[in-house]
């Protein structure tokens, strides 16, 4: 094989990362396109107008449309950072930093399941308790009534309230079971909980889960003909086999119903790949690995499946022995397996490869030797000889100064370019994203990464795919997908003895939510859902090259399948060759939509989504969890009423009278609104003169500028602009646009789920005159702890002692008990807020 | 707060960074940890309203860049050209950088003189704090100045080559390719003793000391380049010794010597190939097995799979040596690949395609494999099957050397 004849110059330093910045440098834009200078000013400019364009590619519609599948499946937005994260107290820090909100969790926690939170500790205290209701009196002082506790609450005692008033029994009690019951439960309890929210942060900040993709294609009889294979049902467990027809130009059409296969867990990734003409298809679900193979018919028949039970991180398919892959756990072993010969570890070792990190996510790749793979973890990636003696290896990647890694830099994927032409790229190369770059690596030279460069996604790349080259002869598309729907697409050349480089500009396409022009006009908490679900994080990648029929243009297709088990797909085609239109414009033209939109919705587009809109609204929505109701308006109106006072806000008059009135509150109540001001447009003229300098001077013209410039000025002396205000003006086009509210995030517009997170009442004090009825408690409380409180109210005779609650007994001893819990526990809650909605937290 | 709600993210010591992101405890960066708490909207410390603005602009030219929004991208580039007023000491430490990816530029555009002139200009850049990364930052830049020597003198060079050494213009010239040489030197030859891969400077820089009869100074600098522990290691740093001993004539068992470290890096190199003729003629035993060892070793790799030269040599070199009594050096490594390479080189797959793409390859592969795994193998005898006038000759020759010699099957 051949190596590139002349290598970029890099710096080349040891040690560990953040160190330097001047690698980074030597690697800089120019250099991609820089070879030898003896050879290249004629030959490369050619060659780079050759290559750039019929490279770049364009989306034939604005954005991704759905596959309509027969039923779409119902789901819910996760955990969000709001969910998680505390709110408050922030003011006043200098730096913002992260707290998870135990307070909030663990006070809904006591709420919504008191009986689980108190009931041990109740019964561990039962020999003090007296149930019976006798009058007579106890000689022991450490034993307690039951029944009179619960009178002294009387079935009114106000949520929470710190104010209440206590009977002289209550107090005692509290004195007597407040250590136990204040401590050690909450305690024990905090600590799991914090573990569990923890956990889910982290969850949320990465899922490493679907690292990798959980959609692959699979070639059918026919170049046109194909399998996307995917999971799909609410939890991901069913695996879908959908036959998919491709033309060049057109959409996609899929035909007929999936097929599936049901299995036992979420699936985390699939692969698909052919070797020596057998097509293998391999799933990863969290502690099950499994491996089919594509018969005559394109049916999928097992080969084998095997347990993980460390829990499995990635799969991978040999790109040279056909039946052969290898598979990583959090356990640190790499294995490898085919189906015949079983399972083969080759490497193990819970240690991080370059420095210490607590993650356990690993990954295994192949090389371009069959016998040698790649393990990358996030500290770097290993090259372990599988034949060779156990736990030596190479470091083909290390997060560190060698590759000019940032501090707190970390690898989220790597990936072997198995794809690669040799006619455009050595199959040598292997890809490793990290938040910051993405770096390719010669395994021929490890280390020191052939190309660098500043992906810039704000979500982190778990999917990649290399392409075929569209037509012979051209560069490879590069695919990069976000977690958070961002696609990139990017272009690698570096034929025979050049070194790999990027060609053309990188390329954004389109994400799903640019898609949402194209439903119907919704009404807000439908437009709001739709928004949430084309929001939800893409799990899986597949792009596919159409076969070319003679003298058509390549087209490109790309699927992509979120988290929620939609499949959209956009299709790409090649730019027009629009430079010389846009060259004919008039220099002076500068509107700023003067590249004609060539990406549009045709009805058939709408119609799709609207028929896909329709299959998602019949999916039935969670049933509506219950949530104490909050009728504290003081709050709002206080916080109004100190703005009044400042002079900002006039309205609060209007607003209570409205609200006494049951109306809404229009524009025309508030008068009108201080104009905001317009923003600035562009200077032209005489602020152009730093930018047509800097273009001039960087096109080596800077000299002739100056002389032209000096003159212009001695011929006729001309006023020149102030600087400073012109970059008090830049400041105003962005620092806010349109009205801002001056109470920090109280602002009236709700989003249409319900007020938003710094609306809410900050106190859960409610005063007795608004306090639930009894009905609503027992809507509360769900049926199966109804009947543990019937249980324990059996043996409790007040029921008919109680006047005024005959009619719903249990439900106000319901209320009475979960006061008397929550009194217990005023310090923890005065400071949370009433629940948002029910925390979707699994205990 | 309560306190069992605990701070997942330690304090961070440089403030400008804690604005973009915010480092977690674990030590991981998390880019998009920032939309995270503004979405809880939580204060923190806010920028300052220019600094926002800034940053903002420059998003949003990334995303019309990567739109390829061009003629918007521009407008906000015109925004942003700000920002060179701003008078940080950061940025104005960036300047000389700056001026380097424009030298570059210009280089990359033919216009060398200003690509010069630039560079000159960016080595002379007084202001902001020295440091060591300054340092080498200079070097690369001289280094660049030095490379732009090299190719005025190399055109110089080449106007000298077409003059008469009586013509009156030689002395001249050749003056003046001498000065360019003295300068370039000294111009590179600080940055190739820094650790890192210097391929086209050290390419001009020992072009120009062979040319001036410096042998012992090229060596030296090559020698340096590929041996010295602190560099990477670079296949080209071996490959340009390698080829620099072969134009001086060196030994033979000089040159074995450094191809066969380029074989322990590289042992899918299209070199190995030559190494291999090398060591084949070579007189020690050593270097007979050796170059078997080369062979197998360059028909492990993907990328090499259908080169059929290698295939001939492996192919001839297996039966010369099992004709010569080594029945063990083949065995030994046919051991580490007898459970794959049947699958990887001689399926019935390759035999079928092999044969459809590549007669030639397919006989010499079939070749192999009959020698290696005996004349029942599939490849073999799918090869042997085919019926071809003009191999006809040689698949009956190759038919009987493998009942001879098949190392499945020894005489016994």
């Amino acid at each position: 094989m051949d190596f590139p004849s002349s290598l970029r110059p890099t710096l080349f330093m040891t040690g560990p990362l953040g160190l330097n910045d001047v690698s980074d440098l030597s690697m800089c834009s120019w250099q991609n396109v820089l070879t030898q200078p003896e050879a290249q000013p004629q030959n490369l400019k050619n060659g780079a107008l050759h290559v750039t364009k019929d490279l770049l590619w364009e989306p034939a519609t604005p954005g991704p449309l759905p596959m309509l599948p027969p039923l779409v499946d119902s789901w819910e937005p996760g955990l969000t950072a709001q969910d998680l994260l505390f709110r408050g107290g922030y003011r006043y820090r200098r730096r913002p930093r992260v707290v998870l909100d135990v307070t909030e969790q663990i006070s809904r926690f006591l709420w919504d399941h008191g009986d689980i939170a108190f009931a041990p500790i109740g019964k561990l205290m039962l020999e003090n308790f007296k149930l019976e209701g006798a009058g007579r009196c106890t000689k022991k002082t450490t034993v307690v009534s039951v029944k009179k506790l619960l009178q002294d609450l009387g079935g009114h005692q106000p949520w929470g309230c710190p104010w209440a008033s206590l009977s002289n029994r209550q107090r005692r009690f509290s004195i007597l079971g407040g250590p136990i019951l204040g401590t050690s439960v909450a305690s024990h309890l905090a600590e799991l909980l914090h573990e569990e929210l923890v956990l889910r942060w982290e969850q949320l900040l990465l899922d490493e889960a679907c690292t990798g993709g959980a959609l692959a294609w699979v070639p059918g009889r026919t170049p046109q003909i194909g399998q996307l294979v995917y999971p799909a049902g609410g939890a991901l467990d069913r695996l879908h086999f959908q036959e998919v027809v491709l033309a060049p130009g057109d959409n996609p059409q899929f035909l007929g119903k999936p097929g599936h296969i049901q299995l036992q867990g979420p699936v985390r990734q699939v692969v698909t790949g052919t070797v020596q003409g057998e097509t293998l298809l391999a799933v990863r679900s969290d502690y099950h690995c499994a491996v089919w193979k594509f018969g005559k018919q394109w049916q999928p028949a097992l080969l084998q499946a095997i347990q993980v039970d460390k829990g499995a991180t990635g799969i991978s398919l040999s790109p040279h022995l056909p039946g052969e892959l290898a598979i990583c756990s959090r356990s640190g072993a790499v294995c490898l397996w085919s189906p015949e010969n079983g399972l083969q570890q080759v490497y193990k070792d819970p240690e991080t490869l370059v420095f210490r990190d607590s993650s356990s996510w690993r990954w295994a790749d192949f090389t371009a030797h069959p016998r040698v793979l790649t393990l990358g973890d996030r500290t770097g990636v290993k090259m372990i000889d599988t034949q060779g003696p156990p736990g030596c290896g190479l470091l083909l990647f290390r997060v560190g100064a060698e590759a000019s890694c940032q501090k707190g830099e970390r690898v989220l994927l790597t990936q072997y370019l198995r794809h690669s032409s040799p006619e455009c790229l050595p199959p040598t190369l292997h890809l490793v994203c990290t938040q910051f770059s993405l770096y390719l690596v010669d395994e021929r030279l490890p280390l020191v990464p052939m190309l660098k460069w500043n992906h810039g996604l704000p979500s982190p790349i778990l999917l990649a795919q290399l392409l075929p080259p569209p037509r012979p002869g051209c560069v490879q598309p590069l695919l990069l997908g976000g977690q958070a729907g961002h696609l990139q697409l990017l272009h690698l050349a570096g034929e025979g003895v050049s070194a790999p480089r990027l060609a053309g500009p990188p390329q954004s396409l389109p994400s799903r939510t640019d898609s949402l022009p194209a439903f119907p006009l919704l009404e807000p908490k439908i437009q709001w859902r739709l928004q949430e679900r084309l929001k939800a994080p893409t799990i899986g990648l597949a792009a596919v090259v159409p076969p070319l029929p003679s003298a058509s243009t390549p087209g490109l297709v790309v699927f992509q399948l979120s988290v929620a088990g939609d499949v959209f797909y956009q299709q790409l085609r090649p730019q027009a060759d629009s430079s010389p239109r846009r060259d004919a414009q008039p220099p002076g033209d500068t509107r700023p939509d003067c590249r004609a939109p060539t990406a549009s919705w045709t009805p058939q587009d709408t119609a799709g989504c609207s028929q896909w809109l329709k299959a998602l609204l019949k999916v039935p929505l969670a049933p509506p969890v219950w949530t104490a109701p909050t009728f504290n308006h003081h709050h709002l109106l206080g916080s109004m009423e100190l703005q009044r006072e400042e002079g900002v806000v006039q309205q609060p008059g209007v607003l209570r009278e409205a609200m006494a009135q049951g109306r809404l509150l229009l524009q025309r109540d508030l008068g009108s609104l201080p104009l905001a001001d317009p923003p600035p447009a562009p200077e032209s003229g005489p602020a152009d003169e730093l930018s047509e300098r800097l273009r001039e001077a960087w096109a080596g013209r800077g000299a002739a500028w100056w002389e032209r410039r000096r003159q212009a000025r001695t011929s006729g002396p001309r006023r020149q602009p102030r600087r400073p205000k012109r970059r008090t003006q830049l400041s105003s086009t962005f620092s806010f646009s349109g009205h801002v509210d001056p109470s920090d995030g109280t602002s009236p517009p709700h989003s249409p789920e319900g007020p938003p997170a710094g609306a809410l009442p900050r106190s859960p004090i409610t005063s007795p005159s608004q306090e639930l009825t009894p009905d609503a408690w027992s809507q509360g409380i769900p049926s199966e702890r109804r009947q543990t409180l019937h249980d324990y109210m059996a043996k409790l005779p007040l029921q008919r002692d109680t006047p005024g609650h005959a009619g719903t007994p249990p439900s106000s001893q319901a209320s009475s008990t979960r006061a008397t819990h929550s009194r217990q526990h005023t310090p923890i809650l005065s400071g949370s807020q009433h629940p948002r909605k029910k925390p979707r937290m699994g205990f | 707060m309560s306190d069992f709600s605990e701070e997942l993210k330690g304090p961070v010591t440089d403030d400008e960074q804690v604005e973009t992101s915010v480092l977690s405890g674990a030590g991981m960066h998390f880019p998009w940890l920032q939309t995270y708490i503004e979405t809880v909207a939580i204060g923190g410390k806010r920028k300052k309203d220019f600094a926002q603005t800034t940053s903002a602009c420059l998003s949003f030219i990334q995303e019309a860049l990567l739109k390829h929004q061009w003629q918007q991208a521009a407008e906000y580039m015109h925004s942003y050209f700000q920002t060179l007023e701003d008078s940080d000491s950061y940025k104005r430490q960036a300047a000389p950088e700056i001026s380097l990816q424009h030298a570059l530029y210009l280089l990359h555009h033919g216009m060398l003189e200003d690509a010069k002139r630039k560079l000159s200009e960016a080595e002379t850049w007084r202001h902001g704090e020295k440091t060591s990364s300054r340092e080498i930052l200079i070097n690369l830049i001289q280094a660049y100045k030095g490379l732009l020597q090299y190719y005025t003198w190399s055109k110089k060079k080449r106007e000298l080559s077409k003059l008469d050494k009586d013509d009156y213009a030689y002395s001249a010239v050749a003056q003046d390719v001498f000065n360019h040489s003295w300068k370039t030197s000294v111009n590179i030859s600080a940055l190739i003793k820094m650790p890192g891969v210097w391929d086209p400077f050290v390419k001009s820089y020992v072009e120009m000391l062979e040319f001036y009869g410096d042998r012992d100074g090229a060596q030296e600098v090559l020698t340096n380049y590929a041996y010295d522990e602190k560099f990477p290691s670079n296949p080209n740093a071996h490959i340009y010794l390698y080829n620099f001993l072969k134009r001086q004539k060196a030994p033979r068992s000089k040159l074995i010597s450094v191809l066969k470290i380029l074989y322990q890096i590289v042992p899918s190199h299209k070199l190995m190939l030559e190494f291999h003729t090398l060591l084949r003629k070579s007189e020690k035993e050593e270097h007979h097995k050796l170059g078997l060892e080369v062979l197998f070793g360059v028909l492990d790799f993907a990328g090499c799979t259908k080169n059929i030269t290698a295939w001939k040599y492996l192919a001839k070199y297996v039966k010369k040596t099992l004709m010569g009594n080594h029945l063990v050096w083949v065995q030994e490594e046919w051991k580490s690949r007898k459970n794959w390479w049947p699958s990887f080189h001689f399926s019935y797959f390759w035999a079928k395609s092999d044969w459809k793409e590549d007669t030639a390859l397919a006989c010499e592969k079939a070749f192999v494999a009959g020698l290696l795994l005996g004349k029942g193998c599939r490849y073999f005898r799918y090869i042997l099957k085919q019926d071809h006038q003009i191999l006809g000759k040689k698949i009956k020759r190759m038919k009987r050397s493998v009942k001879k010699y098949s190392i499945v099957n020894p005489r016994l």
